[in-house]
């Protein structure tokens, strides 16, 4: 039998070459749009597991920490013109120096009050953009994208490429915290952080790592918008609809399981997209929650938990035709 | 039953020869597909809805008087929720999977401006709706917008000419602190500069300000000749409750200028007779005598009622409806679809639209911007029909569609019921 590891390793390489194949591809150029969207919610579903699933901090703040990656990359673009690659590495340092700086300041709180403060911090970094002329203000600013890259055909494809890059990086990140000593130290905090912190675990920097982790991956989803958009004004950059698509995708999936994240967030993302398209009106906002609705009534572990169930369900004896009732 | 090999080859060539004379007029008759996102949710969702209807009503139009080139016209609309995320993603599907022929962009800057790219790179003709400067970085010469302004000056040209022809020498400025309201007062200030006005007074307030007593009571005892006003729709309404509180004074002649928020038919509706006096930008008010927009608005207005949205649909439906207007000139015209027949035919020759005649300058902005600079006059409280009165909304400026000269003092101007 193949070894967990190599399984992983082989699905995660296999998910790259499939995107650069497809993206070579004569595909309809439409399929990357709706792609690159679907793959930027897996990416921010995942980096909001790794805290508000492993630890169980529910973060609202996701939204912050994105459009602050997003606006890193529009400095990096109006200071220094450099690539998309540095506009990445720059926008997840910030966002991760962000979420460790959250971390020390609100980390003392818990449960619902953690929640809000991670709230008042879209609005704090919406108003420091709002009022930074030189990333735009409030009318936003429009950038004028670089010469294509060969070999792609457009430059959406290759966006769509560094998407499924950055989604497979996110996703081996909290692969790697879930199965390591980290990710356990993550689930006793969750359980008890006060049992946890008398077993020793060290909660606070446990917590610090995860926060900074979570951040980094959300600012560096962030950092293709700019260019993705062409475009970037700080509303719909710090828009709370990140912050709900992240949490939603998590709980919808599972947020026990790497996997979970993963599928929630291409679920929810592409039901979005192909309701977008279809149904016209205000139907379409109620989607993300009718979902949470469902599945948080229905299925609180998520489509893992009811995968689980259902696997469960199946292994066990077959019960006797007649109970005793 | 048997069927011989013969016979089925005979079934198959009538099926197919029914379907290949069946499929020729159809093909004939395949729509003019004309594609756009609309912001129906969110922040625009409200005046979004509205320049639907009209657009909705330009294509049931043309399509009574037998389309276009021959060809039913068809209207593919999403739901872009003012989110600029999503418009290159709708547009691209309109482009590749739809396979539109014309393209029409959503209401306003911000969802506009992302698509800017795309159009310039297939080389598409872009009909902008209401934005802004869109057009200022990208530069593509296909994009012909619809709004009557083009830079920030042309906004309050009107507001400072109707000043001087009162004998204007001094100005204070009050200024929402950000960027768009910034543009406009900054623009305003140096067009005072230069025009001889002296600046006695200069704020600007932070966007979430509620109380402006301070400010005007402050502006009341400077005794400026004018008073500019930058500022959006919610300040704009608690601007307008504080001046009516106060008063500023008999020295001032007029009061306004730049106050997004007082062309919306719900804010005309609450504020009813505290709005007398001040004079405002607005895109159209009735009275301006374009032709066909009188009747235009009676039908929308029918419409409106139905679909649940603005009733009066001065500020944006018309200039929708232009939209389709233009189109249709321009296909009537050039007998194509190509779109650089179009745009060549839209950068050339006049638009006659119901609201007034357009000429392209060559950024896609009108030659001759038309903001209109209008005195509220007589306005009762809580009736929206008043405001369908020419005498209402007095036009000051432009001069080929002014309709009376400005009372002043605003003070006069504002107990004048």
């Amino acid at each position: 039998m193949i070894p967990r590891n190599a399984r992983f390793w082989t699905g995660a390489a296999a998910v790259i070459v499939l995107a650069v194949i497809v993206s070579l591809s004569r595909a309809n150029e439409y399929f990357f749009f709706a792609g690159f969207v679907v793959l930027q919610s897996v990416v921010l579903a995942t980096a909001w597991n790794i805290l508000g699933g492993y630890a169980g901090y529910v973060n609202f703040g996701t939204a912050a920490f994105f459009g602050i990656g997003a606006y890193m990359a529009v400095v990096v673009i109006n200071a220094t013109g450099a690539p998309l690659a540095v506009q990445i590495l720059a926008g997840a340092a910030v966002s991760g120096l962000l979420g460790l700086g959250t971390g020390l300041l609100t980390m003392r709180l818990r449960g619902i009050f953690f929640s809000i403060a991670t709230v008042a911090i879209i609005f704090i970094a919406e108003t420091l953009i709002t009022n930074w002329r030189y990333v735009g203000g409030a009318t936003g600013i429009q950038l004028l994208r670089p010469p294509l890259m060969e070999p792609f055909g457009s430059y959406t494809r290759m966006l769509f490429v560094v998407m499924a890059v950055l989604a497979v990086i996110a996703v081996s990140i909290a692969r790697y915290i879930e199965t390591s000593w980290i990710g356990r130290g993550l689930q006793a905090i969750r359980d008890t952080e006060e049992a946890a912190e008398c077993s020793g675990v060290p909660t606070l920097k446990l917590k610090l790592f995860a926060c900074t982790v979570s951040g980094a991956l959300m600012g560096a989803a962030g950092a293709p918008l700019p260019m993705y958009l062409s475009f970037l004004e700080p509303a719909s950059s710090f828009s709370l609809n990140y912050s709900v698509a992240a949490l939603a995708g998590a709980i919808i999936g599972g947020t026990s399981h790497w996997l979970g994240p993963v599928i929630g967030a291409i679920l929810l993302a592409s039901v979005q997209q192909i309701v977008t398209v279809t149904i016209p009106g205000e139907i379409n906002v109620l989607v993300v929650g009718v979902l949470l609705v469902v599945f948080v009534v229905a299925a609180p572990d998520g489509v893992l938990g009811l995968l689980r169930k259902l696997r469960g369900k199946l292994r066990r004896p077959r019960a006797p035709a007649e109970s005793p009732s | 039953m048997n069927i011989s090999r013969r016979n089925w080859l005979s079934i198959a060539g009538a099926l197919a020869i029914a379907l290949g004379v069946s499929a020729s007029p159809a093909q004939a008759q395949q729509p003019i597909k004309v594609g756009m996102s609309m912001p129906q949710t969110g922040s625009l969702g409200a005046g979004g809805k509205a320049a639907l209807v009209a657009l909705k009503m330009w294509v049931e139009d043309v399509n009574a008087k037998g389309g276009l080139l021959g060809r039913k016209v068809e209207l593919i609309v999403y739901d872009d929720q003012t989110n600029p995320a999503l418009t290159p993603g709708i547009y691209t599907k309109l482009l590749d999977v739809d396979k539109v022929d014309l393209l029409i962009a959503p209401y306003g800057t911000v969802p506009t401006a992302p698509i800017m790219p795309l159009v310039k790179q297939r080389n598409l003709l872009l009909m902008g709706n209401f934005s802004f400067q869109v057009n200022h970085t990208v530069k593509h010469d296909m994009w012909f917008n619809n709004a009557p302004w083009g830079t920030a000056a042309s906004w309050f040209d009107g507001y400072f000419i109707a000043g001087q022809k009162l004998g204007a020498k001094t100005i204070a400025f009050l200024a929402s602190d950000q960027e768009f309201a910034q543009n406009l007062a900054n623009g305003a200030k140096e067009l005072a500069k230069n025009g001889g006005l002296k600046t006695v007074y200069e704020q600007n307030y932070p966007p979430t300000t509620v109380d402006f007593s301070s400010m005007i009571r402050a502006i009341r005892s400077v005794k400026p000749d004018l008073v500019f006003v930058a500022s959006y729709p919610n300040d704009s309404v608690a601007i307008v409750r504080a001046v009516n509180e106060i008063g500023v004074g008999p020295d001032v002649k007029l009061f306004g200028g730049g106050m997004v928020g007082l062309q919306f038919t719900p804010i005309m509706e609450s504020l009813g007779s505290l709005l007398n006096g001040i004079v405002n930008y607005n895109s159209y008010v009735p009275g301006m005598n374009y032709p066909g927009i009188e009747e235009f608005l009676q039908r929308y207005s029918k419409k409106a009622v139905e679909a649940k949205v603005d009733p009066l649909g001065f500020y944006l439906p018309p200039y929708n409806y232009a939209i389709g207007q233009m189109l249709e000139q321009a296909v009537t015209a050039t007998k194509s679809l190509d779109q650089k027949l179009l745009a060549d035919y839209l950068h050339k020759n006049e638009m006659k639209t119901i609201v007034g005649p357009i000429r392209y300058g060559p950024d896609g902005e009108w030659a001759t911007p038309r903001v209109v600079q209008a005195q509220f006059r007589g306005v009762v409280d809580k009736n929206i029909e008043q405001f369908r009165q020419p005498a209402r909304q007095v036009v000051l400026y432009p001069d080929q569609y002014k309709t009376g000269d400005a009372i002043a003092p605003f003070e006069k101007a504002r107990s004048g019921k």
